[in-house]
């Protein structure tokens, strides 16, 4: 029997469509893919799965973006060659299968995967690998990521050694190496070689630019953007990633990111089924949802301590106007400080600050960071008489009235500047207020826009004290290198000294610098417990609290694994499925 | 003609005081776009002081000033440091949901003014102005984001109006189910607009009705019998427009500024989220081209105000050929 007509046309017409390029269907797995086969449960392919966004995305260059949400989608467009999992902390392979360390530690030889091929279907190969970090490392190209591949003042030197191997360089040994390639998304040479050639890279991959010229390794490529409302990517059809079946991840269709740039609007969206996943909860929307949680389809979790530290400091800084250099004789004492971290009631911060979904803090590193984390650090509870016993071994006495007063009678009082912005900071700030009340110090709180703080803590120094928070995007030591070196950028309380200025400090330099080139992690431990012990005795810095991860997911959602790190919701998209296979 | 012409000047040098103004309000600001980079530990100093040469940020103001005016010249009101592209690209494509929400909540605040005043103007001192000064009271005294925030809520807990947004992600096909989608989107924000503006020009118009009820003109139509709604709508409201011209020219020149809040709590993508993050994130064009465009809309608003009051005002009229 002959065909019809129209069977013969629309047979015709799959044909060409299958032929004329790439596509949104999945591609089956093909026996030249070296493919990464997921030990997660076996999903169900279909579905959409709609996220809030707090700020739109300003560019979906990896080259240049710097903002959390450019950052967090770009995350889903692209891959890295050793990619850190977010939930074990560990590095695990990504593009590059396999590596090897030569016996110095200054080469690593990485193998990668065969026959993958990029979301428009075009070929990957170490080629598209030494073009990505010659953009990376190209001084003129001024991405932000360049930093993070210099190592010991050197950039790191990736050379090809055949289409499936390269080759990367050190200077010197670097203990936290394979964490480098974390998030250093792999660029297609085709589709970006001709901007970079032009000097104009930094304008390529913008949100204007037509989703047919954005092409990248990860789970999922760019399909709509609407200014201002919703940016949308559909699956790749040529991920690297299968699961135990065979089945080409990732199972969802499309992700769409919503803009909510509020938020308590963001968790009333969430709420209502507007979005799917909530990536991150503030404590007094938590507790509004969770009212709703049994009812409503959706449940909430609490996974623990975030990376983020919050913390007093004080200003160290030299060369500063006679009034503050007065008040720093007392800063200086470390006998000063340690009363005044021994006076703050950690606990009841986290109680009014976080309602209780927080942590307190005695160190940096927070209980999140389950690898590096100094359990032995004493954690002593909060006692007035304590502190002012250390005070009075520091020479400070009392008046008839209860102040304080220093060696030369003058009355012991400072400003604690915040950022208003951030209500969970000016909170704690007037807590320290009201704690420090009870050892007679006198303290102002004086929230400032968020710019002004930093103005005042980075360039002008024109400030007494001041809370401010940090998170690191790693866990491994070397990510807080510019923290706790004497000459860091980030040495919050005393920035720019040419050499320490205390021994303390110069023993922390020293540790930093150790930890850094010692390839046993046991050793590396063992240095980094000691930074945390001076840090604790010394308290340059206050440890305050850290809020605690929260988070929000549709019922049906499932291989819903949110992790410290971030993205901490999204993290493993390509395995997240719907359990009824559609959408939500 | 001469007239608006000589307005059309004044307007090209306000213009550019205002333009004067911001930048040096934005110089004066603590910090710049790429301080919050310093916080993070992997980026070094040297890195952000290159960004910032880069980017012109260590130039002098009028340098900076000169070459923005050379950006406007080629109609790109400057370059987003965020966003790494021209500002007026950026600012057109939201400014349109901007334009769409207040133009609609404007006419829509008018036509609910209009008759509530003249109605509380009408019935002075009875039962129905005094419900309505307390109704006006009690949203004159209602904070904005409460009321956007308790609208949210009440669409969340309901599910009778769409939870913010311009238009829902699910595809529709035809020009009709996506009119009407995006109408039920517009009706929380327009609401709340609504809500927002209603006090001030309820009480405007209430104020001008009753000065016009009072004058002697009215008074001696009264007398000579002409029946209440008459003497209302052909006599005390032609009276009564002249302020009720300039406060209406005033709110078309809010036109891109009035919601900004409401576009924020309700996610509305207009211009209030994109002007939020530029004016945390200190990124300055951005705030400076958005200043630029509202200054724009309020002049045209003025000058169209003034249009107006020409031709419903035979006195200006005598006053400009004069």
């Amino acid at each position: 029997m002959k065909p019809r007509p129209c069977l013969l046309n629309f047979a015709l017409l799959v044909m060409l469509f299958v032929l004329s390029g790439p596509s949104a269907f999945t591609q089956p797995p093909r026996s030249t893919e070296d493919l990464f086969i997921s030990d997660n449960p076996v999903g169900r392919t279909g579905g959409n799965l709609v996220v809030s966004l707090r700020s739109e995305p300003k560019t979906l260059n990896p080259v240049t973006s710097t903002d959390v949400s450019s950052r967090e989608v770009i995350a889903q467009l692209t891959s890295d060659m050793i990619h850190i999992n977010r939930s074990s902390q560990r590095t695990e392979p990504a593009i590059a299968k396999a590596w090897k360390v030569s016996a110095n530690g200054l080469q690593y030889r990485l193998e990668l995967r065969h026959g993958l091929r990029f979301s428009d279907g075009s070929a990957f190969d170490a080629d598209d690998v030494v073009f990505s970090f010659k953009v990376y490392l190209d001084e003129h190209v001024h991405s932000p990521q360049r930093d993070t591949l210099i190592v010991a003042g050197k950039p790191i030197v990736v050379r090809k050694l055949d289409q499936y191997t390269i080759s990367v360089e050190l200077s010197q040994p670097y203990a936290a190496a394979e964490r480098l390639f974390d998030s250093v998304a792999i660029l297609p040479r085709r589709l970006l070689e001709p901007a970079y050639n032009d000097g104009k890279l930094d304008q390529a991959w913008g949100l204007g630019t037509p989703p047919q010229l954005i092409a990248g390794l990860g789970p999922f490529r760019l399909k709509s953007y609407v200014p201002g409302q919703s940016l949308t990517l559909e699956r790749n059809p040529y991920y690297w990633k299968v699961d135990k079946a065979g089945n080409r991840l990732p199972y969802l269709n499309e992700l769409t990111y919503v803009f909510v740039a509020n938020a308590d609007a963001e968790a009333i969206r969430f709420q209502a089924g507007d979005t799917d996943i909530i990536n991150r909860l503030n404590a007094d929307d938590y507790s509004v949802l969770e009212k709703d949680e049994h009812a409503g389809s959706f449940h909430l979790q609490d996974i623990g301590s975030s990376l983020e530290f919050n913390f007093l400091f004080f200003n160290l800084n030299s060369s500063l106007p006679s009034q503050l250099v007065r008040k720093q004789i007392w800063f200086r004492d470390a006998r000063f400080r340690q009363a005044v971290s021994l006076a703050i009631d950690r606990n009841a911060m986290v109680r009014v600050v976080y309602r209780g979904r927080g942590t307190p803090l005695w160190t940096p590193v927070t209980p999140a960071n389950n690898l590096w984390v100094d359990t032995s650090i004493p954690h002593p509870a909060r006692s007035v008489e304590d502190a002012k016993k250390i005070l009075i071994s520091a020479g400070f006495v009392w008046n008839a009235e209860g102040v304080l007063l220093d060696k030369s009678n003058s009355p012991v009082e400072f400003t604690i500047i915040t950022s208003a912005s951030n209500a969970q900071r000016v909170k704690m700030a007037t807590m320290i207020q009201s704690d420090l009340k009870d050892l007679g110090i006198q303290v102002q709180v004086v929230s400032l826009d968020f710019h002004s703080v930093l103005d005042r803590i980075f360039q002008t120094h024109d400030y007494e004290a001041a809370v401010l928070g940090l998170g690191a995007g790693d866990v491994d030591p070397s990510a807080e290198m510019n923290v706790w070196m004497s000459s860091g950028n980030d040495h919050v309380w005393d920035l720019g000294e040419p050499h320490p200025s205390t021994p303390w400090e110069a023993e922390i330099d020293r540790l930093m610098e150790e930890q850094l080139s010692a390839t046993k992690r046991r050793k590396r431990k063992a240095l980094y417990d000691r930074v945390q012990e001076i840090l604790a005795e010394q308290a340059p810095i206050i440890c305050l609290a850290s809020p605690d991860i929260l988070v929000g997911a549709k019922n049906e959602i499932e291989n819903f694994k949110p992790a410290a790190l971030d993205p901490h919701t999204l993290w493993n998209s390509p395995e997240l499925f719907l359990s009824s296979g559609g959408s939500l | 003609m001469r007239y608006l012409g000589f307005r059309l000047l004044q307007s090209i040098f306000l213009l550019l005081g205002v333009s004067l103004l911001s930048f040096i309000f934005v110089e004066a600001a603590p910090g710049n776009y790429f301080d919050e980079m310093r916080l993070n530990p992997r980026i070094t100093n040297e890195t952000v002081a290159q960004l910032r040469q880069d980017y012109g940020l260590n130039q002098t103001l009028p340098i900076r000033y000169v070459h923005w005016l050379s950006s406007v010249s080629r109609g790109e009101l400057g370059f987003s440091f965020a966003y790494d592209s021209p500002v007026a690209p950026l600012l057109w494509s939201r400014a349109r949901n901007t334009l769409l929400l207040t133009g609609s909540s404007i006419a829509m605040a008018w036509l609910v003014a209009l008759p509530w005043g003249i109605l509380s103007a009408a019935k002075r001192k009875a039962w129905i102005d005094h419900a309505s000064s307390v109704i006006m009271a009690i949203l004159l005294a209602a904070p904005d984001v409460l009321l956007a925030l308790g609208l949210l809520l009440f669409a969340a807990r309901t599910r009778l109006l769409p939870v913010g947004g311009l238009a829902s992600l699910a595809t529709k096909s035809g020009m009709w189910p996506e009119v009407r989608d995006v109408a039920v989107h517009l009706f929380g924000p327009v609401l709340i607009l609504v809500l927002i503006s209603l006090p001030t020009l309820v009480r405007h118009v209430r104020a001008a009705m009753i000065e016009a009820i009072d004058s002697p003109c009215v008074h001696a139509a009264r007398a000579h019998g002409i029946p209440r709604s008459r003497i209302l709508c052909r006599h005390a409201l032609p009276l009564a427009l002249n302020p009720l011209i300039s406060l209406f020219a005033l709110s078309l020149g809010s036109l891109l500024s009035a919601s900004l809040l409401v576009e924020v709590v309700m996610s509305w993508p207009g211009l209030g989220p994109l002007l939020l993050d530029a004016i945390l994130a200190r990124d300055v064009y951005v705030i400076i081209g958005s200043v630029m465009i509202a200054s724009l809309f309020l002049i045209g608003g003025m000058l169209l105000g003034d249009v107006l009051l020409f031709l419903v005002d035979p006195r200006i009229r005598t006053e400009g050929l004069a």
